[in-house]
């Protein structure tokens, strides 16, 4: 346990570049809340949709930046500091240590996706069902945990890819598109749609705007449902994935920088 | 239980690389070809070898990073491709420079997550660490960031978390390098201490005074094959039956080398920057003495200091290495 709690916290503050107070507020803080600004003055000039689609959108978003990169960063970091090998040494439970490195990335999203949603509805005056907020809670922190866990994923390409960025930034830029987050869904082509349900935030997002448009916490408990759910797959495969890229860089040398 | 903290049989690592996309070129490199030794408990055993002679693949494969393409090896009984998590349990990694740390955290807290990492229980770890920082003297500045540490703090830390679970066999991969003279006099002292406490450690280094002085016996490893093994005064005797000449020279010439290298008698020449000068060894066979025609192909050239001296271990390793002279290799790997 404590492998997963204080393991967990420490390689946070050892490989999030971004945990800083300046990068922290710069990166996580202030920049989704311009971001979320941009689309929602643009969907006011297109007519696209109203400033409520976009504040959620781009609040859940925020979340999905910070865990991609996180969870990359917790694999592709420590090829950076040559410690890789020495934790490959460890002869503890791997599942403990992964899942330990993205649970802090998963409450950082949640605190970071908060922030973003409260600065959406002060600057923009976005009105708030005051029983919504536990739901939205809830919507933001299974949005949070799902990327947390599709970000390990990416993160388990560090160990077999060097470049692996390359996949984030291809990957951080398809969920804006396929995830509805900040384009209608019912706009999208059909195969986009249908890959968008298999990606953390969709349902999230679907959820949390039904929340702020009055609905029950039971009528939108199944979206959350599924996006623990896919959070759950992505966790599981990054499990496999991990251990896999770990026998193969005994076996093919991957890691041969130590 | 094995006689043996270490035992290498017939190890072989091959590495494939790929370039190219169009036209994709596979190159293979034999980095290791058949190594076979044993390390005794409590054994302090130096793996000495030129940059690129398959040292740190050994020990790669040893330590359960690498899988050996060929060979078996165990380290204290357990098998090391299929007893990961025991031989794990067992061993701490050391190795030299810069790198293997997390720059942003202090010492403490890279301690603290290593113990976590490898298993050392909550009510140990903080008088072990504590212990440790003591022993690597790193005690009062152990809450800066590592990012500040010059590197021979960097390299005491490296020891101080190779040790947080009391292994019982240390590898220590070049854990002097870099590091100036009063630190790698420390850090000597540390390994003979945690030799002469029963652990067994197996060094690899560049520097042939360190293996002479530490080692209780060596292995010479070149283009990925044992060349020779021993106790240190075995080894000495590869440069039997040679002399050396030392020549401090300034503005060696280009194919000055290879002028010595075929004076009559000579086996061998190495150069060597140091600062502004160039020292020049010459060994040759005992009964030739080559200095004259050695300051005869300087002509011209300034000099400095010239002496002759007994051959040394270092003589001795280049000589095995160079693989001229010496005893048969054979026998030695035998010893």
């Amino acid at each position: 346990m404590r492998l997963l709690t204080i393991g967990g916290v420490i390689s946070y503050r050892a490989l999030f570049n971004w945990a800083t107070p300046a990068m922290f507020i710069g990166t996580l803080l202030v920049g989704p809340v311009f971001q979320l600004l941009f689309f929602a003055y643009l969907g006011r000039q297109l007519g696209v949709a109203d400033d409520g689609f976009y504040i959620v959108g781009n609040a859940v978003l925020a979340a999905s930046a910070l865990c991609l990169f996180g969870g990359s960063m917790a694999v592709l970091n420590e090829r950076r500091f040559g410690t890789l090998g020495h934790v490959l040494l460890s002869p503890r439970s791997r599942t403990l240590t992964w899942i330990g490195r993205a649970l802090p990335y998963a409450g950082n999203g949640l605190l970071v996706a908060a922030f973003t949603l409260v600065m959406g509805k002060l600057l923009l005056g976005l009105p708030i069902p005051a029983g919504a907020w536990p739901g939205l809670a809830a919507t933001l922190a299974s949005a949070a945990l799902a990327c947390a866990a599709f970000g390990l994923v990416l993160g388990a390409f560090a160990l077999r890819f060097r470049d692996a960025w390359l996949i984030n930034n291809t990957t951080v830029t398809l969920m804006v598109l396929f995830s509805g987050t900040n384009v209608p869904r019912e706009s999208l082509p059909g195969w986009m749609q249908a890959a968008g349900n298999f990606i953390p935030v969709t349902h999230a997002a679907s959820a949390a705007r039904s929340l702020v448009h009055g609905a029950s916490f039971g009528s939108v408990a199944p979206r959350i449902g599924q996006e623990l759910l896919i959070g759950a797959a992505y966790a599981v495969l990054a499990g496999v994935l991990l251990k896999v890229f770990e026998a193969e860089s005994r076996r093919r040398a991957s890691l041969d920088t130590l | 239980m094995s006689d043996y903290a270490i035992e290498a049989d017939g190890l072989r690592r091959s590495y494939r690389s790929r370039t190219g996309w169009l036209r994709p070129q596979t190159t293979v490199v034999d980095a290791v070809r058949g190594v076979t030794f044993a390390v005794g408990r409590g054994e302090l055993f130096g793996l000495l070898g030129p940059n690129g002679a398959g040292k740190t693949t050994t020990i790669k494969m040893l330590n359960t990073l690498l899988i050996p393409t060929a060979g078996t090896a165990r380290v204290l009984g357990h098998d090391v491709v299929r007893e990961t998590r025991e031989v794990r349990k067992r061993i701490g990694y050391v190795f030299g420079g810069d790198r293997g740390l997390y720059e942003r955290l202090s010492a403490l807290d890279n301690l603290r997550y290593f113990a976590e990492l490898y298993g050392v229980p909550a009510r140990e770890q903080k008088a072990r660490i504590g212990e440790l920082l003591e022993l690597v003297g790193l005690t009062g500045r152990e809450g800066e960031r590592v990012e500040g540490y010059s590197r021979g703090m960097r390299q005491r830390l490296h020891i101080a978390r190779g040790l947080l679970h009391r292994p019982e066999v240390l590898f220590l991969d070049e854990p002097s390098i870099g590091v100036d003279p009063v630190a790698a006099r420390d850090l000597r002292k540390t390994v003979a201490d945690l030799a002469a406490g029963g652990t067994t450690v197996l060094l690899t280094t560049h520097y042939m005074a360190e293996a002479d002085e530490l080692c209780d016996r060596i292995a010479v490893i070149a283009g990925g094959e044992l060349r020779a093994l021993g106790t240190p005064t075995e080894l000495k005797r590869h440069a039997d039956g040679r002399r050396v000449v030392e020549v401090e020279a300034y503005g060696v010439a280009p194919g000055t080398v290879e002028l010595l290298q075929a004076l009559p008698g000579v086996r061998g020449v190495q150069i060597e920057e140091s600062g502004a000068a160039q020292l020049l060894t010459v060994q040759s066979e005992s009964d030739v003495d080559v200095q004259s025609d050695v300051l005869a192909a300087l002509n011209g050239v300034r000099l400095g200091r010239v002496s002759a001296r007994q051959p040394t271990l270092e003589d001795a390793y280049v000589a095995i290495v160079s693989g001229d002279g010496g005893p048969a290799r054979e026998s030695l790997v035998a010893a």
